[in-house]
């Protein structure tokens, strides 16, 4: 599904991802865990098409095609979705305006008719049970006055809206008390399906706890340097990133 | 210390400073361009003497150094005028009413003249309306009368030349039952239009106005629009005035507004096109707990010029004013915004508001934007607000990683924008209209905020 080789990226005139590796299949759910300042957020941004970034080296394929000649809302058009590690207000939009432009990007990319009233509003009801939402967070200005958590739920929110192929989740569970990180999970959780496939990352390891990964890979200095199952999580948890750094160098 | 204490021992009862007389700064050159010019109109529209030639004379003609021309180039209008073409709405292709769905009263003007063949007007009990020129001199308000044209150059060009216009008087406790739209339209090479609209609206009376202006592609000329308005107590008035003038329009449009006490009026200000735009909109406030509520939004393109300079004086207790303005400029075009409150020394218990707020899509489009308030009385609330700044780029990024269109993110962010203003229009007709309007010009996806 996804195919990143070698990708390198910069901002200004820092180089930030120096050669970075990582292949994604159907329904595989990735975690990728590191330092401060390794690149998980540029990882992000760079696949969703943020131009503050300069793709430098390498190349991503997503569903066989090249990711990196898309901008940003044809990728999410064909299926890639990032929820944001800080979501953004827009005041004077409501929440539910958005996302039925939204959707109707998606299916004008489909070929399909824009979405009716109806059909819309049972699909906003549906969804918006997966992350306990309320009426009054749908009709309000698109994260204008949420809390830290309500924002949280509605980039999930937003994300079973559209029904991508590939979802990333950057740093979704920072700032999240317990029963908040409950509810953003158990709403990815129930996302989950054999051709849907996520990059959770992360800081800490609680919420792998919540969102069980197939593979956990550690970044230091833009680059993969450790990959392995759910257990790596732990052993990060237990040991810290120090032992890996110095794994790295040496 | 000295100069502190003679200035808090000021006399009240000596006139203040926005009494005095507006320094006046005659630059020879202006003044040369505006006689001229003011000779090349009295040919054109054959104009008797009157009791501005002194005035026309005397008044600094605006240029660059008289504060309230500081941003606004006036040299557009020394161009040739031509003879008056007659000509109706019909001929000129015009449609009589520009807003689809509206049902209203009417008057329509073309360059200047009133098109009674387009117009609809009001036979309504209580209600006066007629053109201005079918009206005995004696019954109109005098001339002079409006405090801007003994101040104003351009304004005391409407006093001189203005024979056209709006009247209407609408009795005490009348409210006219549907709104009334007056309809200006310019065509042709040189043309000169001044418009002067007379209105009384009585004790608590109440109507829906809309000005609305346009001209055809190509034209060229100038239009000098000024509307009187005295509101009674408890008297409503809502004013809905667009600007959407395609070819090259020189336009300039006063509104001197007084209310008595209790009375409510809104103006909204909506300029969507216009090669050059100047609204001088002035309140007064005469009567206790009267409330002013003026609006405008202005989306100026390419080379484009808008610019707004309102007044509100307060000068009653426990009156309310509330004023927002928002631009977004495009290509190389610049926006004016200057807001002045006064609250004078009885005004005690003024609510004053106001917001300029703008945002530059282009580097190369300009605003000029400046709250002057002046406040004489000690217990009173006043705010201002101006805010110049970009599209949110992140708010952009969002929209575009859910997978909606940059224009469409784009329309979506503008509509967050204005709609604040929008929302407020008191015809819904209007507002659709301007919208409309508004996504032609900037082809823009139309954005709506309804579910079918």
């Amino acid at each position: 599904m996804l195919k990143i080789k070698e990708l390198q990226a910069s901002i200004g005139e820092a180089q930030i991802l120096k050669g970075l590796n990582l292949t994604i299949n159907p329904g595989e759910v990735h975690a990728i865990m590191g330092p401060n300042g390794s690149g998980k957020s540029t990882l992000a941004s760079v696949l969703a098409g943020r131009e503050d970034y300069e793709v430098n080296g390498g190349g991503v394929q997503f569903n066989g095609e090249d990711l990196l000649e898309m901008d940003a809302t044809e990728r999410a058009r064909s299926g890639l979705f990032l929820a944001f590690q800080y979501p953004v207000e827009i005041p004077g939009v409501s929440n539910i305006n958005f996302m039925r432009a939204a959707v109707n990007g998606k299916r004008e990319h489909q070929g399909l008719e824009p979405i009716k009233g109806k059909e819309f509003l049972d699909m906003v009801k549906e969804k918006a049970k997966l992350v306990e939402l309320d009426g009054r967070l749908r009709n309000r200005s698109v994260n204008e006055g949420f809390s830290g958590g309500e924002k949280k739920r509605n980039e999930i929110f937003q994300m079973a809206m559209l029904e991508p192929n590939l979802a990333i989740l950057d740093e979704t569970d920072s700032g999240l008390d317990i029963d908040a990180l409950r509810i953003v999970s158990e709403g990815v959780n129930a996302m989950r399906s054999p051709e849907r496939s996520f990059l959770v990352i992360t800081h800490y390891q609680r919420l792998l706890e919540y969102i069980v990964p197939d593979f956990v890979h550690v970044l230091v200095d833009g680059r993969i340097v450790r990959s392995g199952g759910k257990e790596l999580a732990l052993e990060l948890e237990e040991k810290g990133y120090d032992w890996i750094k110095e794994d790295a160098v040496a | 210390m000295d100069q502190r204490r003679r200035c808090c021992m000021r006399d009240l009862s000596k006139p203040q400073v926005m009494d005095r007389p507006r320094k006046s700064t005659q630059n020879s050159k202006a003044q040369e361009a505006g006689r001229k010019w003011v000779e090349q109109l009295e040919k054109q529209l054959e104009a008797a003497t009157s009791q501005f030639d002194e005035a026309l004379a005397t008044l600094p003609v605006p240029h660059r150094r008289v504060e309230r021309w500081k941003y606004t180039p006036v040299n557009g209008w020394w161009r040739a005028i031509g003879k008056r073409a007659q000509i109706t709405a019909k001929q000129a292709g015009c449609e009589p009413c520009p807003i689809p769905g509206l049902d209203a009263y009417r008057l329509v003007f073309v360059n200047g003249e009133f098109d009674a063949e387009a117009s609809d007007l009001p036979v309504y009990p209580g209600i006066v309306c007629s053109p201005l020129s079918l009206v005995p001199q004696t019954d109109q308000a005098p001339r002079g009368s409006n405090s801007l044209e003994q101040e104003d150059w351009f304004a005391a060009l409407n006093g001189k030349f203005a024979k056209e216009g709006l009247f209407l008087r609408i009795g005490d406790g009348i409210s006219l039952d549907r709104p009334l739209l007056v309809h200006h339209h310019s065509t042709g090479e040189g043309c000169a239009a001044f418009l002067r609209h007379d209105i009384e609206i009585g004790v608590n009376a109440e109507i829906k106005l809309i000005h609305w202006s346009t001209a055809s592609q190509p034209s060229r000329g100038v239009v000098n629009i000024s509307t009187k308005a005295t509101v009674g107590s408890n008297g409503r008035f809502q004013l809905d005035k667009v600007q959407d003038e395609e070819g090259h329009i020189q336009h300039m449009a006063f509104e001197e507004i007084q209310q008595a006490q209790d009375s409510r009026v809104d103006v909204y200000t909506m300029t969507i096109r216009g090669q050059w735009v100047r609204n001088d909109a002035s309140f007064r406030l005469d009567g206790k707990g009267a409330h002013a509520e003026l609006n405008g939004i202005y989306l100026p393109d390419n080379t484009e010029f808008v610019d707004n300079h309102t007044t509100v004086d307060h000068r009653a207790a426990h009156c309310t004013s509330s004023e927002h303005y928002k631009g977004i400029l495009y290509g190389k075009s610049t926006g004016v915004f200057n807001g002045k409150v006064f609250v004078r020394p009885d005004a005690q218990q003024t609510n004053a508001y106001q917001q300029n707020a703008n945002i530059l899509v282009s580097d190369q489009a300009t605003m000029n934007a400046k709250p002057e308030l002046e406040i004489y009385a000690d217990d009173v609330k006043c705010s201002h607000g101006c805010t110049i700044g970009q599209f949110d780029e992140e708010a952009l990024f969002y929209a575009q990683s859910r997978g909606v269109g940059v224009d469409a993110a784009k329309a979506m962010l503008v509509h967050a924008f204005i709609d604040e203003i929008l929302d407020g229009v008191a015809v819904h007709e209007v507002r659709l209209e301007v919208n409309h309007r508004l996504a032609e010009k900037h082809q823009w996806t139309e954005w709506s905020d309804h579910l079918e």
